[in-house]
Order: structure tokens, then C-alpha cells, then sequence
């Protein structure tokens, strides 16, 4: 049994970033614009975090400090995501290249500002955030020893904000016109829907998720922040379009990229998988090759928004 | 309109910001490179090339360049480091060049990237000497020959020997359960590696151990970044009972301290001291590379170079160590480092390198079960 809370626990560190920032992109997509700025979204978000953790450490410490960072995150991410917003919304820019050059520039910025301000390139942080076990919940057996031990609260705030993104789309009037200016703009604009509107709101949306997804990312993995995220903002791409860009299916994404990546990384401590006997590198293959297996079977029925990347242009309606 | 106005003002903020960001940078940049000498003439004689990564990268980069500011700013000369823009040969020799152009006599070119980029430019500028750290100048081709001229030294460090005291006085301190997570399969990191296991060897001999005693589990991670994947391999062995884990990995060796730090275990840290990282690193297998930076740009100046060359520091040259004043071990102490120390620099105890051992799999232990995954 020690074996699976242990798989669970870990898995949560790698599915829960994965799924706000897939989450995030949906919201861009599904109002019509790509954002493959997720990745530069991330290095942001978890810079201004790490850097609000680490400079106010000393005065404060603990889940407090932790939620205001996550609220800095998601703040930087918005406004970083504005400048891909003006540039595919209003420049009607080629978004693939607003994007990329967002990539570009994050890390480097990143850089560039962490040694303005410490010197160094590095961001460490006090973690004082980890929670050993959460009082009460974390007595139930089973239940307790997976989700509640050894985890930290922005696990608990990632599945929040994935229930509320969720309803949000599904449930809501701004959900449906998101949606329909993802499909058809010009249907909505012509119900006095205003497409610029609600593709900023889309846009932003995904920026708060990204940044908030970075130091999500960060805190529990690291104990610095060293200007990346090691590529998992075009994970999170991957599982959004493994997903559909459904929230459900995105969901299950998550969480098959988690546990696979987490057997991939652990498996001597899985019997099952250790006498096997292979070479680590063919573990470390497996997310991947299951990842083209379930492609080759859903790809087919593919439904992406069907205007995204396109920009609007009202008179061509 | 309205709305766009408080766009274009809003860009234009920041473009004004960016500018005076610049600025400060520019100005901050010459205090650090020695003053106003420098940015009058414009030429800077000394200069480093860095490899992958930055010059703070607590590594190769961070270390050269420590040594190369601490002797330019004691004698008051111009210098400067220059990024190359990718990692190619092509790039390395182009911001090589750049530094000639830039007034460079000596240049310093950390990690064995510059292997080949050296080898070429060390003809093309023959008054102007190289320092090659980690590496030595040969052709592109496979199996080319080393090649040094008289205006090149190149420097190894007895990684082994840093290692050889990592593994040493961790299972001298009791440590039972050992781990390796060297970063990429590179010379370097192979033998710290070897180093580590042969140490563990050793000071099982010492304390009359069983066979098997004593359990080492080898890996290399691929990566030297920071990852959930990292974590969760540390985190794996930690609650498989390892208690220490060697971590050679550079900025991937944060994730193992993330995963020491819950499990509660210890870290060894590479390269530099990186007792300031985390609490659980309990020892640093060192080379230090600030010092033999500073002695051969002061070779240079003394006349005394030893061009055409290949020197390697180990324990007799004081080239590696274990910072024994932020050391945490608890029965290891300074006298029984300053034994092993000695015994090391005496050249009395054989380790086996990346030149003798191919795969750590090939590696002969009796009181190390060695397990290579």
C-alpha cells in the first residue's frame, strides 16, 4: 500500500501544474486564440512567486505567504498574457509568432531581473509550506494517506480553480459566448457579442492559470527557481489537445501524464515494474509511447475550436 | 480610442522602463569590471568565454570567473566575459574572437565544450593565451589527438578524489545506504561517481564491515535542471531506505535537496559549497576552481606560464576538498579529513577514472553492493 500513496502523493506534484496550465489554454483557445505562451506564462508567474516568497520570507512564513505568491503569480501572468492579448486581438498578429516570442523573452527577462535584484540568477526559497498531514482529513485511512499526507495546499487550490474553471465554461453565459467566439465569432457578434471582449477575458483568464500553474510547479519540486520550467508549458499544450480541449477530458490528461511520469520516475520503487528488468530509459519512454497509443485512436474525432487562430475581422463576416 | 490611447501609454512605460533598466545595468556592469579604466579604453585583457550556463551558475562558469575578477580586481586590470549565443562550435570560437577583438591577451574558457573551439583558435591568435578548464584542445574529428600549443594550459580536476571523500566520510559518519545521481554521463560527473563508490570501498575496509554491507544505488539522471521527475526518482529512493544521496547534477541537485527535505535524509552537494541550499546538505565534494583560475592568470603575469600543457589538480595541488567548516557529519571528523587528505595527496591511493573504467557497471567493489540503475 505504501507503494500507491506514494505514487499518488507524487503524482499530484507533476498532474496538478499540468492541469491548471492546460486548463488556462483552454480558456484562450476556446475563445478563438492560441496561446502558446504558456511556457513563458509559467517562467513569469513563478518568478514574481519565488521572488515574493524568498524576499518576504523572513518576516513572514507559512500557507499565508504561499497563497499571496499564488495571487502575485496569477496577477504577473495576467499582465504578461495582456501583450499576447493586444498582439493577436488587436494587431491581429500571426499568434504562433506573439506566442514564440513571448517563450523567447520570458526566461531571458527572467533572468536579467533576478540578477538586477539578487545577483544571481538562482531564486532560493524557505519552504515552509509543505504539510505533513492535514489535521483530521488526514487521519482517514486510505483516503487520508493519499491525498492528505506529505502534500501542500496548492494542490487542494489547483483542483479549486479546476472545478471552478470548469463550471465556468460549461455553465455560465460567459461560458457559452467564450465558447461560440472559439467556434463561430461572427454568429456571436452578430447577438451584439462583443468578440474583442471576451477574447481578452480568455486570454487573461489563461494568464492567471499559467502563472499560477509556475509557481505551482516550482515550490513542491525545487528549492530554488532557476529561470525555467523545463518545458512543461508545451506539456501542458499536449495534455489540453490530448484532452480535447474538454475540462473533463483534460482532467483525465492530467492526471494519465501525472501517474505516468511518476511510474516512469519511481519505478524502482514499484515491484511490479522493477522486475521487469529494463534499462531506465525505456521507463522514462513510457508517458511518451502511451501518450502516440492513445493518439493514433482519438485523433481522429479532433475538436479543436474552429476559429482559433484565426483573428476576427468584423467586416469580413 | 479611448482604450488604445492607455494601451500605447502603457507600451510606451514600458519601453521606458526597459531603457532605464539598460541603463543601470550598463553602469553597474563597468563597476563590477574595474572602474572607469575600463570603460575608457575599451579593451578588456582579460576575459572569460562562458560554457552552457551563466557565470553565476555555481559551477564551472561561477567558480572561473570568481578566480578571474579576484586577480583583475587586485591588479586593476580591464575584464570582461562573453556569452556565446548558442552551444555550438561555431558560436564559442565566434565569442573567442569577439574577446581578441576586445583587447583579450588571456582568456579563459570553462568545461569541455571548448575542446575543439580552442584547438582551432589557440593557432589562429598565438599571442593571446588560453586557460581550457575541464578539457583539452583537440580536432573535430573523432579520435583527433591532443593538440596544445605554447599559448594554452589546460586544467583537470581530480573529480575522483572529491568524490573519493564524499563516499569516504559518509560512511565513516555511518551513513549505510548510499546513492549517486550524477547529472549527464560526462567525464566529469563519471568520476565523481567512481570517486564516490571507491571511497564507500574503502572506508567500509576501514571499519571492518561485512561484504554487502554497505548499499549503493547508481544513476544518471539525463538532466541538469530542476524537475518533478528528479524529485520523484530522489523521493523513491529516499522511502526505499537510501540515506544519502551524492547528487553530481548541478541545478537538477535542488530537486534531490527538495526530496531530502521531505523525506527528511541528506544531500551531498558538487562543485562548490552548497551548504547554503538547503539544510540537508551535509558535505560538498569540491574542486576548487576560483583558485586555479587566480594562479594561472597570475602565472601569466609572473612569466612563469606552463603553456603547452596539461596539468591536473588533485589532492597534492589542493585542487579538490570538502568544506569541512559547513560540513555537518557527526563522527567524521577534521583530524580523520586531514588523514585521508594527506593519504590522498601522497598519490598512495589508486581510484579509477573515466579513462580506466568505461560504465560504473564495470566498477569491482566487495563491501559496496553496487547497484548500477
Amino acid at each position: 500500500m505504501d507503494v500507491i500513496y506514494f505514487i499518488v502523493q507524487q503524482t499530484m506534484f507533476f498532474a496538478i501544474p499540468l492541469l491548471l496550465v492546460a486548463i488556462g489554454g483552454m480558456y484562450a483557445e476556446r475563445s478563438g486564440v492560441i496561446n502558446i505562451a504558456l511556457e513563458g506564462i509559467m517562467v513569469m508567474g513563478a518568478f514574481t512567486g519565488v521572488l515574493f516568497i524568498s524576499e518576504m520570507g523572513d518576516s513572514m512564513s507559512g500557507q499565508g505567504l504561499l497563497i499571496l505568491a499564488i495571487l502575485i503569480s496569477g496577477a504577473t501572468g495576467m499582465v504578461f498574457s495582456l501583450l499576447h492579448a493586444f498582439a493577436s486581438i488587436n494587431m491581429k498578429a500571426d499568434q504562433t509568432i506573439s506566442g514564440t516570442a513571448l517563450n523567447l523573452f520570458a526566461p531571458a527577462f527572467v533572468i536579467f531581473a533576478a540578477r538586477m535584484i539578487n545577483g544571481v540568477q538562482q531564486i532560493p526559497f524557505i519552504d515552509s509550506f509543505r504539510i505533513d498531514s492535514v489535521p483530521v482529513l488526514g487521519s482517514i485511512p486510505v483516503i487520508g494517506d493519499m491525498f492528505f499526507k506529505n502534500t501542500y495546499i496548492t494542490t487542494y487550490i489547483g483542483l479549486g480553480l479546476y472545478v471552478l474553471a470548469a463550471f465556468v465554461i460549461a455553465k455560465t453565459s460567459f461560458g457559452l459566448r467564450l465558447r461560440a467566439c472559439g467556434e463561430h465569432p461572427g454568429a456571436a457578434d452578430s447577438v451584439g457579442v462583443s468578440v474583442k471582449k471576451i477574447r481578452y477575458a480568455g486570454v487573461i483568464i489563461s494568464g492567471f492559470l499559467g502563472g499560477v500553474g509556475g509557481l505551482v510547479f516550482v515550490v513542491p519540486t525545487s528549492t530554488n527557481f532557476n529561470a525555467t520550467v523545463a518545458g512543461y508549458g508545451f506539456l501542458a499544450l499536449a495534455v489540453m489537445i490530448f484532452g480535447q480541449w474538454r475540462s473533463g477530458r483534460i482532467l483525465g490528461a492530467a492526471f494519465f501524464f501525472g501517474v505516468m511520469k511518476t511510474m516512469a520516475s519511481a519505478y524502482t520503487s514499484v515491484p511490479v515494474l522493477k522486475d521487469l528488468g529494463l534499462p531506465n530509459d525505456v521507463y522514462k519512454m513510457i508517458p511518451y509511447i502511451a501518450t502516440l497509443i492513445v493518439l493514433i485512436f482519438t485523433s481522429k474525432s479532433s475538436q479543436a475550436p474552429r476559429a482559433e487562430g484565426i483573428p476576427f475581422d468584423r467586416t469580413a463576416r | 480610442m479611448k482604450k488604445k490611447k492607455v494601451l500605447t501609454m502603457l507600451l510606451a512605460a514600458t519601453m521606458v522602463f526597459g531603457l532605464a533598466a539598460c541603463g543601470g545595468n550598463k553602469s553597474n556592469d563597468a563597476k563590477k569590471d574595474g572602474g572607469d579604466d575600463a570603460k575608457k579604453s575599451d579593451s578588456y585583457e582579460l576575459a572569460l568565454v562562458t560554457d552552457i550556463g551563466s557565470i553565476d551558475d555555481k559551477s564551472f562558469n561561477q567558480g572561473a570567473w570568481e578566480g578571474v575578477d579576484q586577480y583583475a580586481t587586485e591588479k586593476d586590470i580591464p575584464h570582461q566575459y562573453y556569452k556565446p549565443v548558442e552551444q555550438s562550435d561555431e558560436a564559442y570560437k565566434d565569442a573567442i574572437a569577439l574577446a581578441v577583438k576586445g583587447g583579450a591577451k588571456t582568456i579563459v574558457c570553462p568545461g569541455y565544450l571548448f575542446e575543439v573551439p580552442v584547438h582551432e583558435m589557440q593557432t589562429q591568435y598565438p599571442d593571446v593565451n588560453f586557460i581550457i578548464i575541464d578539457g583539452a584542445p583537440h580536432g573535430a574529428e573523432d579520435g583527433a589527438p591532443i593538440e596544445i600549443e605554447k599559448n594554452t594550459l589546460s586544467i583537470f580536476y581530480a573529480e575522483q578524489q572529491a568524490g573519493y571523500l564524499a563516499g569516504y566520510a559518509a560512511v565513516k559518519d555511518g551513513y549505510k545506504k548510499l546513492g549517486f545521481m550524477g547529472g549527464i554521463a560526462v567525464p566529469a560527473v563519471k568520476r565523481y561517481g567512481y570517486g564516490f563508490v571507491q571511497g564507500a570501498e574503502d572506508a567500509a575496509a576501514e571499519l571492518g564491515l561485512k561484504d554487502g554491507e554497505i548499499t549503493l544505488r547508481y544513476t544518471y539522471l539525463n538532466t541538469f535542471n530542476a524537475t518533478p521527475e528528479v524529485n520523484t526518482l530522489a523521493s523513491s529512493w529516499y522511502k526505499d531506505g537510501t540515506e544519502l544521496i551524492f547528487a553530481a547534477a548541478g541545478g537538477a541537485g535542488n530537486s534531490v535537496m527538495k526530496a531530502a527535505e521531505t523525506a527528511g535524509a541528506k544531500v551531498v552537494g558538487v562543485d562548490v559549497d552548497q551548504s547554503a541550499e538547503s539544510d540537508t546538505v551535509i558535505s560538498s565534494a569540491m574542486k576548487n576552481l576560483k583558485k586555479s583560475v587566480y594562479d594561472a592568470i597570475t602565472s601569466i603575469y609572473d612569466g612563469n606560464f606552463q603553456g603547452g600543457e596539461s596539468i591536473t589538480l588533485d589532492a597534492s595541488k589542493e585542487g579538490v576538498e570538502l568544506p569541512m567548516d559547513s560540513s555537518k557529519w557527526e563522527n567524521f571528523t577534521k583530524d580523520d579529513y586531514t588523514a585521508v587528505y594527506e593519504k590522498l595527496a601522497a598519490g598512495s591511493i589508486e581510484i579509477p577514472t573515466d579513462s580506466t573504467t568505461e560504465d560504473a557497471s564495470g566498477l569491482t567493489t566487495a563491501k559496496v553492493a553496487l547497484s548500477v540503475e
